[in-house]
């Protein structure tokens, strides 16, 4: 198995903690993990993006140019992702109903209403952990166990019990056009 | 049992440095190695060790110098443009025989260049950099766990033949996060009866790289040149990768060596007999090894992140009548695997046609 | 019997100094010494020398020795006091050397208030270049590098660094004294042994800054070069005590638990 994941989204919108908990979640559950910082020289307007690998061999590139996952927390991430997947690659957009269309036919297209189904649990910073639940829930790349988990070495016990609940909504709440799935 | 985590590749190389018995680190924060700077400010005091934060990397180094004089381990990190100014120091290190260890997670450059990774300073780290008659053993991890283990190395090497030595890791590797299996920490350490402890019971120690008698200074200069020598024939570390029956080797170190890794395991699904070869120790250079690859090999290809340095030395290692080519990529932009496999095709189509 | 009045201390190696004939690097030595001495922190003590006249100053002390980059000298002590506290790690710096490329060096741990000992030799030139102008050369003094005399318009003005640095909170024991008489090299040697009881009692950083003849730079005969410091540096760099925190105090006013009972 490899999974080439990039996650991309604004400042704050808790992108690197999305990646950090799924190298946590595969690096608990024995594969090989890379997690990086996203190296292009664009560092206007607040984007941030980090890549993970999961692999069952050892990783070579630390970089990932053709991800087989794109998390898109944001319409200009999608815009940006969305030409780099490889064929057949997924691609994740948080957003409201009728909003980002690919134009790409070869690759799976998912969208979650995070902001909104982490507002209904009282707070939208666990936006982020809604959109990993979604995905997760039609892509395993790692388990939703393994998430809980790496969730209780990582966050505080405040916060813990509400962002699981997050994982829980998104991993219910995949709204797809896809007919692949 | 050992134990293995998850971990950022700078903060390894601050457990590494604690694993290794590091006494004390001096540094002065620039991006991307504040990690290394900050996590020992926790770490090293609550062990009862020293930890300062410096005005200058002048400085820094200074008190590398001071620390490791008196026989403890010490240590300090920087990234490119503080490396620059640490030369001074260097010098006077590899002068008076002090050990200790420096680690530039290096940068792009020249100038302040930008904060993303590269491998700008070869020159630099693995030629000199500082003035006179000195080498530095040159160090490159490949992953967060030999961030880790070549750290501890550094220590080691350091002690043993009483000289600075380099860690030399681009910036991506430095932000990347990796599985690393915890190492056990050293409890043995060697003596240091030239140390600078007080002149009790003993005749006084003296540590400098001056000489005032014009006349003794080269049989001095003469002794470091030697244990260079020593360290030429001993220290070369390299690794390997599908070598065997290659027909294209690829020398890479650092991030563009994992770049590097997956574009030969690619290379092999196309059918082209692509090797890798990955020197870990930059000084001394794995020069032998590539001199007998290039008996029977007749394209080297060089991955690095810069404009092309260390494709000098590899040059010079396996004479004119081999081609090296180089694939590469500067100014703190990573190398992807793919433009690497694109240049590996491209040789062999070359090769086929020939 | 005869009876011995003058002697080298034990602290001092038995052999020729580099230092010019009147050049005062040579009476810093020996005082310094006689506070080994004195102290009894010969085995303890570190000399950390510095790029100027004084660059192989440790070759004159029976004790450990350290050479430091031009400017880097306090950044090298602090290493050592932080290292081994034990020890008692004291530099000695020209002006170009601690006023100019060491400016940072010198003033960082001042302020962090190390437990370290830095001795100034202002002597107002760079000596062992050959006479170039100095951070502390006075206006309208001649160096190699100002021909004419210091100019304000383009070479600015002297920096008193007792002075600079007593603005700190840092330091425990800034001082400066003279070499230009017997009366002021007595009140030299006081001050330099305060230094090292201070970093002896844990007080934090002392400076002594010696105004001190350079008879070669200067172009004056080495009685004239005293006379010069009497009748011109001082002006420039008045004498006294700029800063003395409580303990160091009462450290002075004490009883100098070294002196003979
Ligand atoms: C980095 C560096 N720059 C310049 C020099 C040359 N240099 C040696 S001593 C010195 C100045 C010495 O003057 P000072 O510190 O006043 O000491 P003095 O010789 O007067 O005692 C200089 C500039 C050097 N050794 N290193
Ligand atoms: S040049 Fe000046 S400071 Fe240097 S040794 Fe001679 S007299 Fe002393």
């Amino acid at each position: 198995m490899l999974a080439e994941i990039v996650i991309s989204g604004s400042g704050g919108q808790g992108v690197l903690v999305i990646g950090r908990l799924i190298a946590e979640a595969g690096f608990l559950e024995g594969q090989e993990v890379v997690w990086s910082p996203s190296y292009s020289a664009e560092k206007r307007g607040g984007t941030v993006s980090c890549m993970v690998t999961i692999s069952t061999e050892k990783v070579g590139s630390l970089m990932i140019t053709r991800p087989t996952i794109g998390i898109a927390m944001n319409h200009a991430a999608a815009i940006k992702l969305e030409p780099a997947l490889k064929k057949d690659g997924w691609l994740l957009v948080n957003q409201a109903e009728n909003g980002y269309q690919p134009a790409r036919k070869d690759i799976h297209f998912l969208t979650v209403s995070a902001n909104q189904l982490a507002l209904e649990l009282g707070s939208e910073s666990t936006a982020n952990i809604v959109a990993l639940g979604a995905l997760l829930s039609i892509h395993p790349v790692v388990s939703l166990d393994g998430v809980i988990k790496a969730m209780a070495q990582l966050f505080g016990s405040k916060i813990l019990e509400m962002n699981k609940q997050a994982l829980i909504k998104g991993s219910k709440s995949v709204k797809t056009k896809d007919e692949k799935i | 049992m050992s134990k293995k985590v998850l971990m950022v590749g700078n903060v390894a190389i601050a457990e590494g440095a604690v694993l290794a018995g590091c006494q004390a680190y001096f540094g002065y924060p620039i991006t991307p190695q504040n990690e290394i700077l900050e996590h020992l400010s926790k770490r090293l005091p609550e062990l009862g060790r020293v930890f300062l934060q410096t005005e200058s990397e002048l400085a820094a180094i200074s008190m590398v110098i001071g620390a490791g004089a008196t026989g403890v381990r010490a240590m300090t990190s920087t990234s490119s443009p503080g490396f620059s100014l640490q030369q001074e120091g260097i010098s006077y290190m590899a002068g008076a025989q002090i050990p200790g260890v420096i680690v530039n997670v290096m940068r792009g450059g020249p100038g302040l260049g930008n904060i993303g990774g590269a491998q700008g300073d070869y020159f630099q780290a693995v030629k000199g950099g500082g003035h006179g008659d000195y080498r530095i053993i040159n160090l490159a991890p490949a992953s967060v766990q030999e961030m880790m283990d070549l750290t501890m190395l550094a220590f080691e090497l350091a002690d043993k033949y009483r000289n600075p030595t380099f860690i030399l890791v681009d910036g991506f590797l430095g932000q990347a996060m990796e599985p690393v299996i915890i190492r056990d920490a050293v409890t043995k350490f060697p003596a240091k009866p030239w140390a600078i402890t007080g002149a009790k019971g003993r005749p006084k120690n003296l540590l400098d790289s001056f000489e005032m008698n014009p006349v003794n200074y080269p049989s001095r200069v003469k002794k470091l040149l030697d244990k260079y020598e020593i360290i030429r024939r001993n220290e070369v570390r390299f690794e390997g990768l599908l070598l065997e029956d290659a027909e294209i080797v690829v020398v890479a170190y650092g991030s563009a060596s994992r770049s590097a890794m997956s574009a030969v395991k690619l290379a092999r699904t196309d059918g082209i007999k692509a090797g890798l070869l990955r020197p870990i120790t930059l000084f001394p250079f794995p020069e032998k090894a590539l001199r007998e690859l290039s008996l029977r090999i007749q394209a080297f290809l060089v991955a690095e992140l810069s404009g092309g340095q260390m494709i000098e030395d590899v040059r010079l290692a396996v004479g004119l009548d081999c081609e090296v080519d180089l694939v590469n990529r500067y100014a703190g932009v990573p190398l992807p695997a793919e433009e690497i496999l694109e240049s590996l095709r491209g040789i062999a189509l070359k090769q086929r046609k020939n | 019997m005869d009876k011995v009045i003058y002697t080298k201390p034990e602290a001092m190696e038995d052999r020729f100094t580099h230092y010019c004939p009147g050049c005062g690097h040579s009476t810093i030595t020996r005082l310094i010494a006689e506070a080994l001495d004195t102290l009894k922190i010969q085995e303890k003590a570190v000399c950390v020398s510095s790029i100027g006249c004084s660059v192989s100053s440790y070759y004159y002390f029976k004790c450990d020795g350290l050479e430091a980059a031009h400017g880097r000298a306090p950044a090298v002590a602090t290493a050592i006091k932080r290292c081994r506290p034990e020890l008692y790690p004291f530099t000695i710096q020209g002006d170009g050397d601690l006023a100019a490329i060491g400016t940072a060096e010198t003033v960082h741990a001042s302020a962090r208030g190390e437990n370290i000992v830095l001795f100034f030799v202002n002597n107002a030139i760079y000596g062992m270049t050959g006479g170039q102008m100095a951070p502390t050369t006075l206006v309208g003094m001649n160096s190699t590098s100002t021909p004419g005399g210091r100019k304000t318009d383009t070479a600015g003005y002297p920096i008193r660094v007792c002075e600079m640095l007593a603005t700190l909170d840092g330091p425990a024991y800034i001082t400066r004294v003279s070499l230009h008489n017997p009366a002021n090299v007595r009140k030299a040697k006081k001050a330099i042994e305060t230094a090292f009881r201070v970093q002896m009692a844990g007080l934090g950083l002392s400076l002594v800054e010696i105004l001190s003849p350079c008879p070669i730079s200067w172009k004056l005969e080495p009685t004239n070069a005293l006379k010069f410091i009497e009748e011109t540096m001082i002006k420039q760099y008045p004498l006294g005590d700029f800063k003395v925190i409580d303990g160091v105090k009462a450290l002075i006013e004490g009883v100098n638990p070294c002196s003979p009972k």
